[in-house]
């Protein structure tokens, strides 16, 4: 028997309490009452509060809050048996809990802290403004204008421009706007980092129509809004580096929950195989073995890249691999189930909001690109593992067309 | 699990022992110095004289022959060595654990067999993949009658070497012709034998995974090096971007495997099915595949020439993929143990 005492007695201790905590409150039935977007929703909301209540919604901030101060290997724990219960995901809280908290809590002035840090634990919810039209993978290219100006004797930003790709924006309270401030010097230069209150005038919200038929994201109009200069995390032009702590917030944990999630939904493909009569199909076998070798593979790069920074020795380019070997596997889950359903997979059958493996294998393989196109696309991570990892050179800067 | 100290040591050990700019060491060397360093007792337990360690300690040395290209036998005397460790029936076991501590190679064979039984009993026929044959002092073979030990010199037995692509190893058939085994160095019955070859295969599996994995890094390396060197319009190849996504994909395939072969070396050996352990070399060899494939297309036409050494790693790939059975047919088991799971 393990020591109670000991590091791994400890963990195993929490995952038991975790485990039992976890059985007696997950929603079952969330699937079922996720096939509008409107009942996704209310599902996310009553799931994080409850997870708040029980201590497990944000064990990644500090132990000041109630349920943080969590170290990344309990953290580890409490996603290996949120996925292992097969509980919601956490998508409408995710930037509120990773990325607000992440520039809040490393960049912001303590009266921001106070503000809007508990303000995420009674549900508020952030949205990110961060790619525009014109500004992808190159993020600093963009474009987004904020003027200053004294109005009735306040100082504030003037913003005009085009957000877009901004998750569930439409329920969004608060957003992590990037705004350009000044065109002088490095197109990074002139960055400045804004929170953005969803209900101020002249912000419209649109959602995008995802080619699988969900709304996941959504594009932010900006025209002529007002913020005021107390909304603006630390200093004018140093928003870009504001930026590097938002996108860095999360390192792992979501990568390996989704893993784990995909493995246990091998599932999915087995009933397939059966309800097709393909159990003796050599080649379907083969491409079946095959892939379960591939998701077996995709969770042990994750569990290593997360006990590579539990021990601290995570290296450039570490993150890229788990998210390209992620992407890789599930697109190639999700086309072995189009291939194996058939033309029943061409027929339209509802979608299931917040889950990528759901057995609607053509929403699934769709809905499997906003992996290898989002949060920094496939290729994107390429040239970073190219570059960082095997030490390849950079093209040369300034090149013009 | 084996203390992570441990680990770098014996790794840095066999670098420093195995350096990676020098490819196909010397055979015989090579074997002497493996046997100097302990590697051939690596996994005899300590009280039988052995360094007593697990499956990490081997498949890290595996993972750095592979780097090397080593032509020394160290998966075939591993595995011999196992199946004599297994075969508790065996009535000379202890002095055959001697002899192989002393540096005696009494290879497995890696390959099938194809035999006949006369009515006397004597076996005649071929049992294929035996590793370096010439060195071999005696063949465990897997006959009719069980795992048996053949000595290299025994009557109707010859070693005949059957000429392989791959030029870091050599393959020898294990020839028979009327042989008759001595009932005193058969390792077990034919029951016993299945037992013995459900004990060692996950090794097999582990080791050969390892060789694959380090040879795809050496091979990604050496292709990396050279695309940072060779210049075309004017600056080196490895600027261009077609190129750096090939290579970024070269280190997707083989970052993923590795982790999962570490993971399967670090677990409880009851914890990993024997499908798996197969899943793991197919995964691993399907990598090293791919990617010595790609750096061969990496350095364009040297890549195609005995003047540049990047061939030797795909040929090696190739031979590997067909070791302790095909893609195909672990592909399928691993999809129908799952499916059964």
């Amino acid at each position: 028997m393990t020591d109670p005492a000991s590091p791994d007695g400890h963990l195993e201790a929490l995952r038991a309490q975790v485990r039992a905590w976890m059985e007696a409150n997950a929603p079952r039935n969330w699937r079922e009452a996720s096939q509008t977007q409107e009942d996704f929703v209310r599902t996310q909301r009553d799931w994080f509060a409850k997870l708040v209540e029980g201590g497990y919604a944000i064990p990644h901030w500090p132990a000041e809050y109630p349920g943080g101060g969590r170290t990344l290997a309990e953290q580890k724990v409490i996603y290996e048996e949120l996925a292992r219960v097969d509980a919601p995901r956490l998508l409408l809280s995710f930037v509120s809990t990773y990325h607000a908290f992440a520039t809040l809590h490393e960049c912001a002035s303590p009266e921001q802290k106070a503000k809007y840090m508990p303000r995420i634990l009674e549900g508020e919810t952030w949205c990110q403004g961060f790619s525009e039209p014109g500004a992808g993978s190159d993020l600093a290219a963009l474009k987004c204008k904020a003027v200053r100006e004294t109005r009735d004797g306040k100082e504030v930003y003037v913003v005009n421009g085009q957000k877009v790709w901004s998750t569930m924006a439409q329920f969004a309270d608060m957003c992590l706007l990037l705004v350009r401030t000044s065109s002088e010097g490095a197109k990074q230069a002139g960055i400045t980092y804004l929170l953005m209150d969803m209900k101020t005038p002249g912000v419209t919200v649109s959602p995008i129509h995802q080619i699988q038929g969900d709304e996941e994201f959504a594009e932010i109009f900006l025209d002529n809004v007002v913020i005021p200069v107390e909304q603006r995390v630390g200093e004018e032009g140093n928003g870009w580096a504001y930026a590097q702590a938002t996108l860095s917030s999360e390192r792992g944990l979501t990568l390996m929950e989704l893993a784990y999630r995909m493995r246990g939904a091998l599932s999915r493909v087995i009933e397939l195989i059966r309800d097709n009569g393909l159990e003796n199909d050599a080649g379907v076998l083969r491409d079946f073995g095959s892939l379960v070798t591939q998701v077996d593979a995709t969770c042990a790069i994750a569990d290593r890249f997360l006990d590579n920074r539990i021990k601290g020795v995570e290296q450039a380019g570490d993150a890229s691999i788990v998210k390209n070997s992620y992407s890789r596997a599930l697109r190639a889950y999700s086309l072995l189930g189009v291939r194996l359903g058939g033309m029943a997979e061409q027929y339209v059958k509802p979608i299931t909001f917040g889950d990528l493996n759901t057995g609607n294998w053509m929403a699934d393989f769709m809905n499997s690109y906003a992996w290898t196109i989002a949060g920094g696309s496939e290729e994107v991570q390429r040239n970073i593992i190219a570059e960082r990892m095997l030490d390849m050179p950079r093209e040369p800067k300034g090149w013009k067309l | 699990m084996e203390a992570v100290i441990e680990l770098s040591e014996l790794q840095d050990a066999a670098t420093k022992a195995f350096p990676a700019d020098k490819l196909i060491p010397d055979r015989d060397a090579a074997w002497a110095l493996a046997a100097e360093m302990g590697w051939l007792m690596i996994r005899l337990p300590e009280e039988l004289g052995g360094l007593g360690l697990g499956r990490e300690a081997s498949t890290t040395i595996h993972f750095e022959m592979g780097r090397v290209l080593s032509s020394a036998p160290l998966i075939p005397a591993q595995l011999g060595l196992h199946a004599i460790l297994e075969a508790e029936g065996l009535a000379d076991r202890e002095d055959w654990l001697e002899r192989i501590s002393g540096g005696e190679y009494v290879p497995l064979h890696m390959l099938p067999t194809k035999l006949e039984t006369a009515a006397d009993g004597a076996i005649s026929g071929t049992v294929s993949g035996v590793f370096e044959g010439d060195m071999a002092a005696a063949v465990i073979a897997y006959l009719p009658g069980g795992y048996t030990l053949v000595p290299a010199d025994a009557p109707g037995v010859s070693l005949v070497e059957r000429p392989i692509w791959d030029k870091s190893r050599r393959v020898f058939d294990l020839m028979l012709d009327g042989f008759r085994p001595d009932p005193s160095l058969v390792l077990a019955d034919t029951v016993g034998s299945r037992a013995i070859h459900d004990a060692i295969s996950p090794e097999a599996h582990l080791a050969v995974a390892a060789d694959c994995l380090g040879g795809a890094n050496a091979a990604l390396d050496m292709s990396v090096e050279y695309m940072k060197m060779r210049k075309q319009f004017d600056r080196p190849i490895a600027m261009f971007q077609a190129l750096k996504h090939r290579a970024a994909d070269c280190n997707i395939r083989i970052v993923p495997a590795e982790a999962l072969l570490w993971s399967r070396a670090a677990a409880e050996p009851a914890a990993v099915t024997p499908a798996q352990m197969g899943g793991v070399k197919t995964y691993a060899a399907e990598a090293y595949q791919w990617v010595t494939e790609e750096a061969i297309q990496f350095h364009g036409g040297i890549g195609l020439t005995e003047e540049h050494q990047v061939h030797l790693f795909m040929k090696r790939a190739m031979l590997n993929l067909q070791l302790c059975g095909s893609p195909d047919w672990w592909n399928e088991r691993v999809g129908r143990s799952a499916l059964a799971a």
